[in-house]
């Protein structure tokens, strides 16, 4: 990072000063130039620890003006340091006297509220470390702030060693959920572990869990983190996430949108002039099929809908069962694995309500139900593991449709979680000589899934063993794209540990390798933000090339997951999405809508929206039916209203076209995700941390919409599913020492980036006054707006517990 | 004997007690008493599983206190209807049809919209369709010659194609037919087959079908197409000059819509167009002089066909030329103006008896009828109470109308329109033809050749002209009888 302007960031001094600073720096710089050329280093060492020792001089002198110029000096010699540290360190020559140097500058700075310059030569000169010493508590938050925010634009290990000095710090100064933040961003489970054992306050520590959480990872605590029994359990309650669906319903009941939704509630037929559907007075498969998903996507976790739980007593006949057989064939999969959907994250109802699916006869409703047990558990640990139990014996039956729904909601469930048994249920599936090929993909993704981000060898061998075993034509069937994305996921975040299997992969037939490659970079620098694996992502889309190759796909999408990281990034991504759109081959332009709504996911912006609005009319069906998917993608769950017309006009448009249709609707049911109040973002804790098992399931369903037709159109439509692993609620949700909720107001605006900014700067604009619970959008921020009480997180978004603040007193 | 506690749905058992000297079933049967779930459809989870019904309790080490986890209705399983929902996609093409709610489009085999759209307004009249099943009669006539029939024949196919499919059909049988009959559609121009005008292919396909179908056998010696295009006319020849006065009769299958600087709507044009002056040899003077021509309606039939004669010669460019002047069509249109006193006193009672109906439907208020007169906004807001009427009307008329009951049904000279063919660009043998046609079920849908939209009534009548948007070419207007 570039120091700012001096002029610009001064933090001392009036205006009036200025003048005489600009006028005085300029005329020292030629001076300086010349020593530099005349004198050897030691010399010019000398002279630069004079000027220093003058600078101090005057810093301290009781004129103002003087003060000023010393401090813009300072900087100016800062830069030269720098520029001497480099110099030194190709020569290998000494630097213990630019060190002690080092040492005044920083101090100096950090005393003179310039953390960002301090933090700057420190980089520049390697060596953080010496931070420790000089942050204080006044400026330990600006520090870290900058420490932190920096990291995202700095290469190889570098970011790693500065968000390790920042949690350093924030341990330091006991600023415990900001420490356990980076903790999480490192994935250190010893730094974890370490802010729980540092931390005494039994409620903090509740709040951690509530962090642990929502970030979705499996953590089990023990007894030096928590001794009492009663209390570790409260806790280890919180982290396995049994809290989130009463506080979801809380939001819902609040908000007032309890009522459940039917399709044709969001299809809006009525508000559609003149081109009424033809017939319809015969059920179309398809389209019921799109229903049901519309139906689960729109009361997802709200336990009530108006097609599948509706009580049996209603006629004799039962008329949820009449739903369920409106669907065909592998479409009753799918519908009974809607009511996992609908009763998310409540395992106890929801159970319940699937046990009758499971004394069926029919072979898709009992894959359907099985995979409901995966939905409804997802996210959730609970400690009689009823879905390991329940699925586990039927990984191995006959019927494909049946092992399926079972190895697919195992990977649901345990997402995350590197279950042991799990592993040694699934792996000696991929070995299987007799598992079809649907079967052996599934049982990758879950595979990937369930240790994703996790590198281990075990599982990545069974993959890598399965794909050798394919035969040619296997190799080119759509679904064994799912193979490569399962070893993929094993790497998800992790940068260079892909490089072994990455070698491996190379030894591939022919036909998947380079699939293999796009999709093992794409995923082990996925949430990096680093700028050459994009440029490598874009080389490979320059090439044009021989009919039959499809691993450009996975490359843009790559660009995606990587540049996905911070704003900029993906403010460039698209606009060099857009280049690729007008130069690139077909399958290029089939992958842009995809990539575009995952840079966007839950995050509508209106360029982004416009850009797939027109693609949605393309002449090529499949980039028409990707950028429909991408357009209820980017509005997932926040109820856009403009998305939510354009896919009304396009409902209208493509009323002839059954697949496309079929596109429509299910971009329809996810634009009113949860009614609204659901979001898809990775991203979460003010756009710091992402949850790896959520961008997995993104991932997921991305990489079979490159095959839409095959896959998502075909009879695999379950795959939808996968974005129950990415649903969280966007709520900002208050609650006492007793976790009960607690309705306090508190201000929602736009996020501003008060990174490097002198004093207390506002850190949000455009606020409006809410009380809690509250929704959050993308790029939202809140704060209290009341003194009485103290968050016991600086981040208010999830579940936040909230003190009373002591030193309140109501004034009248 | 350990006790534990059992969790089912959102209730919690606590002390249960286990007799571990048993097998879980006996504990099963336990909760049974407790919960109502039958011990077979109970799942009750421990570590590692479920709870087999025949597992030793030593194994799974039961902890005193432990949670178990129970899953489990008593709720009635599942069955799958007895007889399942019939899936749209599951239907054969033929029946999907009834479901889609209009017939198949044509492709266009280069340059051929003019056929595909005269097709697709032929289409919509059912009697057609009917005479044409019943064709070859058993006895054909030697009138009609082996291109006629063959034509007639692939019309019949055809017909039968677009009723059966609702994918585009391609008229390859009839086209190739058409050219062989009338070889001037086979133009070629550049190597290309040209362009043709909509009107002559109409005018020459509703002359062949009027020959082929003609059925000698048939008493009344007036044959179908006749019956249901043609028009006679009874036209007064005066010659100003001489005062003389003749009377003519003719038959035509269209009524033509003159077009000029006064005519805003088709009634004007169509006053203008059964007016002409023609120059002949006058008996009484001995040379030639101008008489007038004054033509009315002596006859109607079904389906009242009306051309606006859009496209002139223009000598100086050598081309048939456009006139994009607008006029408005009506979506009910009266040719009462246009009747011969004769017919006029023919028309008078079924006239009533129409009146008397919609005036009962509509509340009895009288409603005056002039569409002839009316302007277009006037037309739109009519739409919607004709659009009642008509709905009416064609469920009287939807049973294929026999001879039979045909002579019980009286013609009134109020006429819907059903169907409308447009031309879009700026000469008859370049742009596009397009057909828009009245569905049985009352829907327009535009046949753009293999792309049928749906399109709204209001629109229909937006295709006037005045522009450069599809215009109305030729406009077929069903007529609305009463019972007698």
């Amino acid at each position: 990072m570039a120091p700012a302007d001096p002029n610009s960031t001064g933090s001392t001094g009036g205006g009036a000063t200025r003048d005489q600073a600009s006028v005085k720096v300029p005329s020292k710089d030629p001076k300086k130039k010349d020593e530099k050329k005349d004198e050897d280093l030691s010399e010019e060492d000398l002279a630069l620890k004079q000027q220093l020792e003058l600078y101090v001089e005057r810093v301290q002198d009781s004129d103002p003006g003087l003060q000023k110029t010393a401090l813009e000096s300072m900087r100016n010699l800062a830069g030269e340091i720098a520029q001497e540290y480099a110099k030194r360190q190709t020569e290998e020559a000494i630097i213990d006297d630019l060190m002690e140097l080092v040492g005044q500058i920083v101090a100096f700075h950090m005393k003179h509220n310039a953390e960002p310059e301090a933090v700057d030569l420190l980089m520049e000169v390697e060596d953080l470390d010496l931070l420790v010493e000089h942050v204080d508590n006044a400026n330990y938050k600006r520090t870290c702030l900058y420490l932190t925010s920096s990291a995202k634009y700095l290469p190889g290990p570098d970011d790693m060693l500065v968000l390790d000095i920042a949690y350093t710090i924030y341990m330091k100064f006991e600023e415990f959920p900001r420490a356990l933040q980076i903790a999480l961003y490192l994935d250190n489970m010893q730094y974890v572990k370490q802010v729980f054992t540092s931390c005494n306050d039994p409620q903090k520590k509740r709040q951690f869990c509530f962090i642990l959480a929502r970030h979705g990872i499996t953590f089990e605590l023990d007894e030096d983190m928590c001794s009492e029994d009663d209390e570790r359990e409260g806790l280890q309650e919180i982290i396995n996430n049994i809290k989130v669906n009463e506080g979801y319903l809380t939001l819902a009941r609040d908000i007032e949108v309890m009522e459940p939704k039917s399709p044709e509630d969001i299809y809006k037929a009525h508000l559609l002039d003149g081109r009424a559907s033809g017939g319809g007075s015969v059920d179309s498969a398809r389209q019921n099929l799109a229903a049901t998903f519309v139906n689960a996507f729109v009361n997802a976790g709200f336990g009530q809908d108006k097609l599948m739980t509706v009580p049996s007593e209603a006629s004799s006949s039962g008329s949820s069962t009449s739903w369920l057989f409106k669907n065909k064939e592998h479409g009753k999969a799918s519908a009974a694995a809607s009511l996992g959907m609908i009763l998310l994250w409540d395992v106890d109802s929801g159970l319940a309500q699937l046990d009758k699916y499971f004394h069926s006869t029919d072979m898709h409703v009992i894959a359907g139900a099985l995979l409901g047990v995966g939905i409804v558990n997802c996210g959730i640990k609970n400690e009689c593991d009823p879905a390991l139990a329940l699925l586990s014996e039927y990984v191995d039956k006959e019927d494909s449709s049946i092992r399926i729904g079972a190895i697919m909601g195992l990977g649901l469930a345990y997402a995350g979680s590197q279950d042991e048994q799990i592993r040694s249920k699934l792996t000696p599936i991929l070995g299987d000589a007799k598992a079809s090929l649907d079967v052996i993909a599934f049982t990758a993704i879950s595979l990937g899934l369930v240790y994703v981000g996790s590198c281990n060898e075990d599982v990545a061998q069974a993959i890598i063993f399965a794909l050798m075993d394919r035969s040619e034509s296997e190799l080119g069937e759509p679904l064994t794209r799912l193979l490569p994305l399962g070893l993929g996921l094993l790497y998800l975040g992790k940068q260079e540990s892909v490089e072994a299997t990455a070698e491996v992969s190379k030894t591939f037939d022919e036909k998947i390798r380079k699939y293999c490659d796009m999709t093992l970079l794409s995923c082990a620098y996925a949430g990096t933000g680093n700028v050459l694996k994009v440029q490598h992502f874009l080389g490979q889309c320059a090439q044009h090339l021989e009919k039959g190759e499809t691993y450009q796909g996975p490359a843009v999408l790559g660009i995606a997951m990587v540049a996905m990281a911070e704003e900029l990034g993906v403010e460039m991504a698209i606009r060099s999405l857009e280049h690729l759109l007008q130069y690139g081959e077909q399958n290029i332009r089939r992958a842009v809508p995809l990539a575009l709504g995952l840079l966007c996911i839950s995050n509508p912006k209106v360029n982004v929206m416009d850009t797939l609005s027109r693609l949605s009319h393309d002449a090529d069906t499949e980039v028409a039916m990707a950028a429909i998917v991408s357009l209820g993608l980017i509005g997932a769950g926040t109820n856009n209203a403009r998305i939510a017309g354009m896919l009304r006009n396009l409902s209208s448009y493509y009323y002839k076209d059954a697949s496309l249709l079929f596109c429509v609707r299910i971009a329809q049911g996810l634009v009113h995700l949860g009614k609204g109040l659901l979001t898809l973002a990775p991203y979460h804790s003010e756009r710091f941390l992402l949850s790896p098992t959520a961008l997995a399931g993104l991932v997921t369903l991305l990489h079979a919409c490159l095959d839409m037709k095959a896959i998502i159109l075909g009879k695999y439509h379950y795959v939808l599913y996968f974005l129950v692993l990415a649903m969280q609620p966007r709520m900002l949700m208050t609650v006492d020492e007793n976790l009960k909720p607690l309705s306090v107001p508190v201000r929602v605006g736009q996020a501003v980036d008060v990174v490097g900014q002198a004093g207390r700067p506002k850190t949000i604009t455009g606020f409006q006054t809410h009380s809690t619970p509250v929704l959050l959008s993308a790029g939202d921020r809140a704060e209290l707006a009341t003194e009485k009480y103290v968050p016991l997180s600086p981040i208010l978004e999830g579940f936040v517990i909230l003190k009373e603040n002591p030193e309140y007193r109501e004034d009248h | 004997m350990p006790t534990v506690s059992v969790k089912w749905q959102k209730e919690l058992f606590s002390n249960v007690e286990i007799d571990t000297s048993q097998s879980p079933y006996v504990f099963k049967c336990q909760l049974y008493d407790l919960t109502g779930v039958p011990p077979e459809r109970q799942k009750i989870m421990v570590k590692g599983g479920l709870l087999k019904d025949d597992a030793d309790w030593s194994t799974l080490g039961v902890k005193e206190g432990q949670k178990f986890m129970m899953m489990g209705t008593a709720d009635e399983i599942v069955k799958a209807p007895e007889k399942g929902p019939v899936f749209a996609e599951d239907i054969p093409e033929e029946e999907q049809v009834i479901h889609v709610g209009h017939s198949a489009g044509l492709f266009n085999l280069g340059n051929t919209c003019y056929m595909n759209s005269t097709v697709q307004c032929l289409h919509s009249v059912p009697e057609l369709k009917s005479a044409l099943i019943k064709y070859p009669p058993p006895v054909r006539s030697n009138e009609v010659d082996q291109t006629s029939h063959l034509l007639t024949v692939a019309t019949r196919d055809l017909f039968n194609d677009l009723d059966k499919n609702v994918k585009p059909v391609a008229p390859m049988r009839f086209l190739t037919e058409l050219r062989k009959k009338y070889p001037q559609f086979a133009q070629l121009h550049n190597g290309v087959y040209m362009q043709q005008d909509a009107e002559e292919c109409w005018t020459q396909l509703i002359y062949t079908l009027s020959q082929s179908l003609k059925s000698p056998s048939s008493s009344e010696g007036l044959d179908t197409v006749k019956r249901l295009f043609g028009i006679d006319l009874v036209s007064r020849v005066h010659c100003p000059e001489s005062g003389e006065e003749s009377t003519e009769t003719e038959s035509v299958y269209s009524l033509k819509c003159h077009i000029s600087q006064e005519v805003n709507h088709l009634h004007e044009g169509l006053k203008h167009g059964l007016k002409s002056e023609l120059e002949k040899a006058s008996p009484s003077l001995g040379r030639s002089a101008l008489y007038l021509k004054d033509s009315r309606i002596n006859d109607l039939p079904r389906y009242l066909t009306v051309q606006f004669v859009r496209f002139f010669w223009k000598r100086e460019s050598n081309q048939k030329a456009k006139i994009l002047r607008k006029v408005d069509y009506p979506l009910e249109l009266d040719v009462y103006d246009f009747c011969s006193d004769d017919l006029r006193k023919r028309l008078e009672v079924p006239r009533r008896i129409l009146r008397d109906e919609e005036g009962k439907k509509l509340g009895l208020k009288t409603r005056e009828k002039n569409s002839g007169s009316s302007s277009t906004d006037n037309d739109v807001k009519m739409a919607e109470a004709e659009a009642s009427s008509n709905r009416s009307g064609d469920l009287s008329k939807s049973e294929p109308v026999e001879d039979a009951p045909e002579k019980e049904k009286a013609l009134t000279g109020i006429y819907d329109l059903v169907a409308v063919l447009t031309h879009k660009g700026r000469s008859a043998d370049s742009g596009h033809y397009v057909a828009w046609v009245k569905q049985e079920n009352g829907k327009w849908i535009q046949f753009d050749d293999d792309n049928p939209i749906p399109q709204r009534e209001e629109d229909i009548t937006r295709l006037s002209g005045g522009g450069d948007w599809h215009m109305a070419y030729i406009c077929m207007y069903k007529a609305r009888d009463v019972p007698m």
